[in-house]
């Protein structure tokens, strides 16, 4: 049973290797990545949406720094 | 208006660096020494024996030469007058008396050191002074330090230039005599009508940096005087009143356009302008000479390099408050095509002087010597249709 | 249906393609440019290097790089809730999202044909770059208040200008002081891993009315700020004017955008005069009472010592690695690599795992030299590289090697910061902290003065090159400032120098095949030279990362 256990699990570990090797060999994350992952990143970035930053403040200080302990 | 009786002197005067007065200057036995920028403080260049010069480059439209040495992609400014300096056009200035305040007048100003003979002169020597960003008291010590000596030191050292005291009170007080004079003068910017136009002044205000302060004082007395009774067109011959500011600019035809555009420039708050270059030199109580003339340069300033966050914000309002001072309906804001400095202040300018503070804004970016006047003149056209079209709505 | 040809197979010698595929194929055989899928980057299939290579870059650099960025966000992020953090910045943030994913092609661009030793320890450096962005990565995102993170921490955590050398931060550390550079990660290592995303935010900056000139990398800075991507993660701000006259410009945008207090610590332009250090000094302890007053944190000298002394450490082991880089051909990092790793180290500052990585690379270096490998052995000429870097193109260096056997082994960059700081007092380690900072990066040799520039002449004869490559950087006021005086220099002293032209992370201005046809051009024309490898001389990458 033990047995059993043991070379199964070997046997998934060197599938997995053996995946993780042809996913690394014929880059296949980086296909993932450039066809799929990052269209949709950019698309999600590009429809985010953000400040104007034509209304963000721009206030007169007196002191050397904002909050500045004279 | 009639003729400003020294107006054409004074322009033949900004057509050369090397002009009659320098000439004269130098012939009466005295230093020339040149200079870029407002952080050099004149003052100290006009000590008994000495004259300065702001360094120009007028007309010089296509630094062919001076592109190879610093590129095509450099400010025009500093090209123009490395491109003199290589056609010989500065050889009359026995030193130059440097600042790293903004990289190309830098870069300009390091060629003369490392290129041998560039300068035809047998004496001639650069120096550098650094130039703090902020005005604090460090700043003010540091920068005093460097005056003494960079500047000082230096020219007691290489020229036997008397640096005392009272030979720095004796030029602080020439200066004044010329700061009060030309400051009077561009005070009738700020009457309803003024009796003169901006072009005139800023031939004035150059005339009074690149000549002998003894020798121009004279007739910018004289034109002082005749601008008192000088009587302004009862129909004034622009339609709005503008206030440049900007980055470097000591081309009075450019001035001259934006008024052909009906814009009346009244205040000009850019570097080379004379707000800051032509306020009375004040020695505070406790302080010698130098401290006060180190105070002076760096608390005037109103550069875009100064870096303090109540200095990069207030310089926005020193702006809307000079526009105000000057009854300004608008304000022109230049920068010479990569100036870096500006490109950013421009830009900032550009939202926060209209938002903030009411004044329409017209953002340009320039080259030195102005020759693509045709696209510059839509858009001064342009501006001064949409201020006047908002005076008329406003009713005033 | 088409038959196979098998036509090919009857001229096989399958006994070199057995040797091929133990050892891999020699250099002039490789046709590496034959692997790439066109404009993408991406590879047919990435590079075979033999058993043994391809098995460690598999095993110890792909897989293994894979698994340690999951175990630097659990470790720096502070375990299943740093995740999570990092998880909604990745989410919220375009610099994060859309660029770091791609991590692992950076690494395969910069180590293409790299062999061996070479090959472990370029892959090191590179594995302590990655660490140095999770660590600062996960600090942005457990202290970003606007998605949801740590008050406490953001309360004890200082934002800085790019060149503010961390070192500023050392006296703090032990009460949990924090340095976030606000450029470093959400812009800077962005170009070289994944250019795409910095041309957001220079088309931002734009938009907003800046210019098309000046310099690139600050336009891409401010467009962080406009368009709202820099993380709420610090409580005020330390700023600089160093490089340039644009480094001023951004500060600008900077306090407005951010709207917190803001420290100007603007260093001296004339540094090489030593009545300006004074000047600095006192700046930098008025920077410390500032951190001090917004984070209610103390000076603590023991702590500072503690962290110069280390980083001295670092600065030791880089001048021993120039030393085999001078003076032997055992050298086992490429121009890359080497680059990166130590301006990011000097400025970023001493952190452990440097330290880690500087023994690993040490172990092999050692035995580089004690074994008298010859680490880059198609090298035809050995290059300086000079000048600011193209950032969208930093493998530029490897690819010059493989196609050309132009091996890279010093650049401007790294040989900024030499500088032991002193620890027996403190007014003179203040002072040499004063130095470093005027060293600022971009700042000594490239846009400081022309006795600095012209220190390239010195180098290539102390790291015994026979061959400048001159960044053109189009829009640095500085170096275009001086092109003229190179030329001249160059002709006199008779010197082979390639002008690179480039934008900084902008490789719309001047593309990488332009770059390459620039190189091959001078090496087949003026040198006269055939390429190592031919399938590199042109291939279409134009819309690589």
């Amino acid at each position: 049973m033990v047995k059993k256990i043991i070379k199964r699990t070997l046997g998934v570990a060197a599938l997995a290797y053996a995946g993780l090797f042809c996913v690394f060999y014929f880059d296949l994350d980086g296909k993932l990545l450039y066809y799929v992952v990052e269209p949709f990143m950019k698309n999600h970035f590009d429809n985010m949406e953000r400040r104007d930053p034509h209304t963000v403040p721009y206030e007169m200080i007196d002191t050397e720094y904002m909050g500045k302990k004279n | 208006m009639r003729d400003l009786k020294h107006l054409i002197y004074f322009e033949d005067l900004l057509q050369e660096a090397n002009n009659e007065l320098v000439r004269k200057g130098k012939e009466d036995g005295n230093l020339c020494l040149g200079y870029t920028c407002y952080f050099m403080p004149e003052v100290l260049l006009d000590l008994p024996g000495c004259f300065s010069v702001r360094l120009r480059a007028p007309k010089c439209t296509s630094p062919d030469m001076a592109s190879y040495y610093m590129s095509g992609r450099t400010c025009h400014y500093g090209r123009s007058l490395l491109e003199r300096a290589l056609e010989g056009g500065f050889n009359f200035i026995d030193a130059q008396l440097a600042t790293e305040t903004c990289t190309v007048t830098c870069r300009f100003q390091e060629h003369l050191d490392y290129m041998d003979g560039v300068i035809n002169n047998a004496t001639f020597k650069t120096e550098f002074t650094d130039v703090p960003f902020k005005k604090n008291a460090n700043s003010i010590d540091h920068y005093r330090k460097q005056l003494q000596i960079h500047v000082l030191d230096f020219l007691n050292r290489e020229f036997g230039v008397d640096t005392s005291d009272e030979a720095i009170l004796k030029a602080i007080e020439i200066n004044n005599e010329v700061n009060d004079v030309v400051r009077a003068i561009g005070d009738f910017r700020k009457l309803d009508n003024p009796p003169i136009t901006g072009y005139e002044f800023s031939v004035i205000n150059l005339v009074s940096m690149v000549c002998p302060k003894y020798l121009i004082i004279d007739k910018l007395k004289e034109t002082l005087e005749e601008l008192k009774t000088r009587e302004p067109d009862d129909k004034p011959g622009y339609k709005i009143k503008v206030l440049l500011a900007g980055s470097e600019n000591d081309d009075p035809d450019f001035i001259k356009l934006i008024e052909s555009c009906g814009a009346l420039v009244v205040a000009d708050r850019h570097c080379y302008g004379s707000l800051e270059a032509r306020q009375h030199i004040n020695i505070e109580e406790g302080d010698d000479p130098l401290t006060a003339v180190a105070k002076h340069y760096l608390l005037t300033s109103q550069c875009a390099r100064f870096m303090e966050q109540q200095e990069m914000r207030h310089r926005k309002k020193v702006i809307a408050d000079y526009a105000k001072e000057y009854q300004a309906d608008g304000i022109i804001v230049e920068s010479n095509k990569f100036c870096e400095y500006w490109s950013f202040e421009r830009m900032i300018d550009t939202i926060v002087l209209p938002r903030d503070f009411g004044y329409p804004v017209c953002s340009i970016e320039k080259e030195y010597i102005n020759t693509a006047s045709g696209q510059l003149r839509t858009r001064f056209q342009a501006f001064v249709e949409s201020v006047e079209l908002k005076k008329i709505q406003e009713g005033k | 249906m088409k038959k196979p040809d098998f036509s090919k197979l009857k001229d096989l010698d399958v006994k070199k393609a057995a040797k091929d595929f133990v050892y891999g194929k020699p250099h002039g055989e490789r046709r590496l440019g034959d692997l790439y899928i066109p404009k993408t980057g991406l590879y047919k299939h990435r590079e075979w290097r033999g058993i043994k290579d391809t098995m460690y870059y598999f095993n110890n650099i792909w897989l293994y790089n894979y698994g340690m960025i999951v175990r630097d966000i659990m470790v720096y992020g502070g375990g299943p809730k740093g995740l999570i953090q990092f998880l909604k910045g990745t989410w919220r943030y375009r610099w994060m999202g859309q660029t770091y994913l791609t991590v692992m092609h950076w690494f395969d661009r910069c180590l293409e044909g790299m062999r061996g030793e070479t090959l472990a320890a370029s892959a090191w450096h590179f594995r302590g770059i990655v660490s140095a962005c999770l660590y600062q990565i996960t600090g942005w995102f457990n202290r970003d208040i606007t998605i949801g993170g740590d008050p406490e921490l953001r309360a004890k955590t200082i934002g800085t200008d790019e060149t503010v050398w961390g070192g500023v931060i050392y006296p703090y550390m032990d009460q949990g002081g924090y340095y976030l550079p606000t450029q470093m990660i959400p812009y800077f290592v962005t170009c070289h891993c994944n250019n795409h995303t910095v041309l957001n935010y220079i088309d931002a900056v734009q938009a907003y009315g800046l210019p098309g000139d000046p310099c690139p990398m600050c336009q891409a800075e401010a467009g962080l700020y406009i368009e709202d991507d820099i993380p709420d993660s610090y409580v005020a701000m330390v700023t600089t004017n160093e490089a340039c006259d644009s480094s001023v410009g951004t500060s600008v945008i900077q306090d407005w955008m951010m709207n917190k207090p803001l420290f100007a610590m603007p260093q001296v332009m004339q540094f090489d005069d030593d009545s300006v250090l004074e000047n600095c000094a006192k700046e930098i302890e008025m920077a410390w009472r500032f951190i001090e007053e917004q984070t209610g944190m103390e000076f603590h000298w023991d702590e500072l010592v503690k962290h110069i002394k280390l980083q001295n450490q670092q600065n030791q082991f880089e001048r021993e690695k120039w030393d085999v880089a001078a003076n032997t051909h055992s050298y086992p990092i490429n121009g890359v690599a080497q680059a990166l790793y130590r301006i990011f180290y000097s400025q970023y500052g001493e952190r452990p795992f440097w330290h880690e990585m500087d023994a690993k690379v040490r172990k092999i270096m050692e035995k580089c030299v004690n074994e008298d490998i010859n680490t880059f052995p198609m090298t035809r000429h050995r290059v300086i590289a000079w000048s600011c870097a193209p950032l969208y193109y930093s493998a530029w260096c490897t690819w010059a090697y493989n196609c050309w056997g132009l091996n890279t082994i010093i650049n401007m960059d790294s040989l900024m910061f030499d500088l032991d700081i002193r620890t027996d007092t403190y007014e003179n380690c203040l002072l040499d902290i004063a130095k470093y900072h005027e060293w600022a990066p971009m700042r000594r040799m490239a846009v400081g003065g022309l006795q600095h520039i012209f220190e390239l002449w010195e180098n290539m004869e102390k790291f015994n090159c026979d061959m400048v490559m001159m960044y053109d950087q189009l829009q640095c006021k500085g170096m275009q400032g001086v092109v003229g005086l190179f030329e001249d220099e160059f002709r006199a002293r008779n010197i082979h120098a390639i002008w690179m032209p480039h934008a900084l992370p902008d490789k719309r201005t001047v593309p990488r095949a332009e770059i390459r046809r620039i190189i091959n051009d001078y090496m087949s024309t003026v040198m006269g030279e055939e390429p190592l490898d031919p399938s590199l001389l042109d291939f279409d990458d134009s819309d690589s990362w």
